[in-house]
């Protein structure tokens, strides 16, 4: 080391990072020689409780893996019991998923945005977000009892049939003028898109080989959206959102334009709840559920990234081993390698375009 | 892929439910997938402890070209090639399963306590693991 350069800690008490995320950056001048992400203050063992409870009593815990994307876990958890019990899910109760899992994704995405301009010093954009956001919170709520930890799903079906539709139908309808309102404000800005463009460029070879996934990789140019394979989709129609920008820019206007393709998802499930079918779903009695021996695998493609639950089952009523795998704990890796060379106030905004969130980091 | 010929090729490998599992050779047969068959991400190393037969270690391998998954086992007793030249990500999944079960891997220079800290004693998620009441910090009260 020569004498210019030295070391800074970045977080983990900083609010740019999120959470608890600390970054041991080496300086030269405001020039970053290398980045150590050191990741583990939000370690709360969701592994090891998963070997300790049943199936039931693991339910609930799952949404917190993720506070701002809660459904996608529970989602996940539930398909590997419907897998391993072998129960197909009625459309009315797919649909349902669905709009549940798109508008969780809309107020992730929101909550980004916001969180997003905030690292970059514009303040207003932040109360705009939210003021969208809310909207969707106050509709959890009504519906779940809970704004963020829901705990909706059951294995088979849903705890209750949804209800409050003309909320979603209200939601749906004001999103595009706001989202219309931020393009005005946001994305033509001169400030924010000299401090976006170019800025954070991520290869597509680059993120292959650091596991990057979701909005990201699609906003380096690779078409890989888990949701057209899905079972959960089939029948909706949509596009996955493919940018060839690579930078921060790219990845803010994915998401933008993500959430498009939701409000898209959305209105076509709400046409056909609108037939009002009855809610026919086969539960699972959780009290003596046991999975066979067996390990059961799936993966669903959550707001950052792809998002795996893997379980082996020696025929009891806990998991053997249960694994997860979250978007973010890649991204944050990836910061050893996109840090390097770029300078010190760049540094907020490159790790905030990558919408790292720590509860799911640490597990 | 053609799973035949990687049988051919890495011969004491065989096909079990619907994974590889490979006794030996780690290194060179995820560097044959990513090379001959453009698997290229490694979305993630799963790690279990199945007691007396070591701790099995399941790498998934994913490819954007031909979209399929792989997943790749081998069973080890503490340490293992690293992969992490092969792909970055790797560096992620290692350290953690260092954390949490206490495999080497060797090769990677950049293996910490990730989650449990620096002088914590044993690894959680093997199955001998025990957690008792010393382990809670307010039963500490020694070192107060």
């Amino acid at each position: 080391m020569t004498l210019t350069t030295f070391k800074l800690n970045l977080g983990p008490q900083h609010p740019s990072t999120h959470g608890v995320l600390r970054l041991l950056l080496e300086l030269d001048g405001e020039k970053i020689l290398s980045c150590e992400p050191d990741v583990g203050y939000l370690h709360r063992g969701m592994e090891k409780m998963a070997e300790k409870l049943s199936y039931i009593q693991y339910l609930p815990l799952v949404d917190r893996i993720d506070y701002l994307a809660g459904f996608f876990y529970s989602e996940l958890l539930c398909r590997i019991v419907e897998k391993a019990l072998n129960v197909e899910l009625s459309d009315k109760v797919r649909v349902i998923r669905v709009i549940l899992l798109e508008l969780n994704r809309i107020a992730s995405h929101l909550l980004w945005i916001g969180a997003f301009l905030m690292d970059l010093g514009a303040t207003s954009p932040f109360f705009y977000a939210f003021r969208e956001r809310e909207m969707i919170l106050n509709y959890f709520e009504k519906l779940t009892g809970q704004r963020m930890m829901y705990n909706y799903f059951v294995f088979g079906g849903v705890r209750k049939d949804i209800e409050f539709l003309e909320d979603i139908q209200n939601i749906i309808s004001i999103l595009p003028q706001k989202l219309n309102d931020y393009e005005k404000i946001i994305t033509e800005n001169p400030i924010f898109k000299r401090r976006c463009i170019n800025k954070g460029v991520l290869e597509k070879n680059v993120a292959l080989d650091y596991s990057i996934t979701g909005v990201n990789l699609r906003a380096s140019g690779v078409d890989f959206d888990l949701r057209k394979n899905d079972y959960l989709y089939k029948g909706f129609d949509f596009s996955s959102v493919v940018l060839e920008g690579k930078d921060a820019w790219s990845r803010y206007k994915a998401r933008i334009l993500e959430i498009k393709e939701s409000i898209k998802i959305i209105s076509q499930a709400l046409d056909y709840l609108s037939k009002n079918e009855k809610l026919e779903q086969k539960l699972i009695n959780p009290i003596n559920l046991k999975l066979d021996n067996g390990e059961y695998y799936q993966e669903i493609e959550a707001p950052r990234g792809i998002a795996s639950c893997y379980v082996k089952s020696v025929g009891e009523d806990k998991p053997y081993r249960l694994k997860w795998r979250t978007g973010s704990y890649y991204s944050v890796n990836l910061l050893r390698k996109l840090l390097v060379g770029e300078y010190l106030n760049d540094a907020i905004a490159i790790a905030g375009s990558l919408d790292i969130i720590l509860p799911e980091v640490d597990k | 892929m053609n799973i035949n010929e990687f049988i051919n090729i890495f011969n004491d490998s065989e096909l079990v439910d619907n994974k590889i599992v490979i006794k030996s050779k780690l290194y060179e047969a995820v560097e044959f997938v990513k090379n001959n068959y453009s698997y290229d991400i490694l979305k993630e190393i799963i790690a279990i402890d199945n007691e007396d037969f070591g701790i099995e270690l399941i790498y998934h391998l994913y490819t954007t070209v031909d979209e399929e998954d792989l997943f790749l086992s081998i069973t080890v007793q503490n340490e293992i090639v690293s992969i992490v030249d092969l792909f970055p990500s790797a560096q992620a999944d290692e350290n953690e399963i260092y954390d949490l079960f206490g495999i080497n891997f060797i090769g990677n220079k950049n293996l910490k306590r990730l989650y449990m800290p620096e002088d914590w004693e044993g690894f959680p998620l093997r199955k001998d693991y025990v957690q008792d009441e010393t382990r809670l910090a307010w039963n500490d009260s020694d070192n107060v």
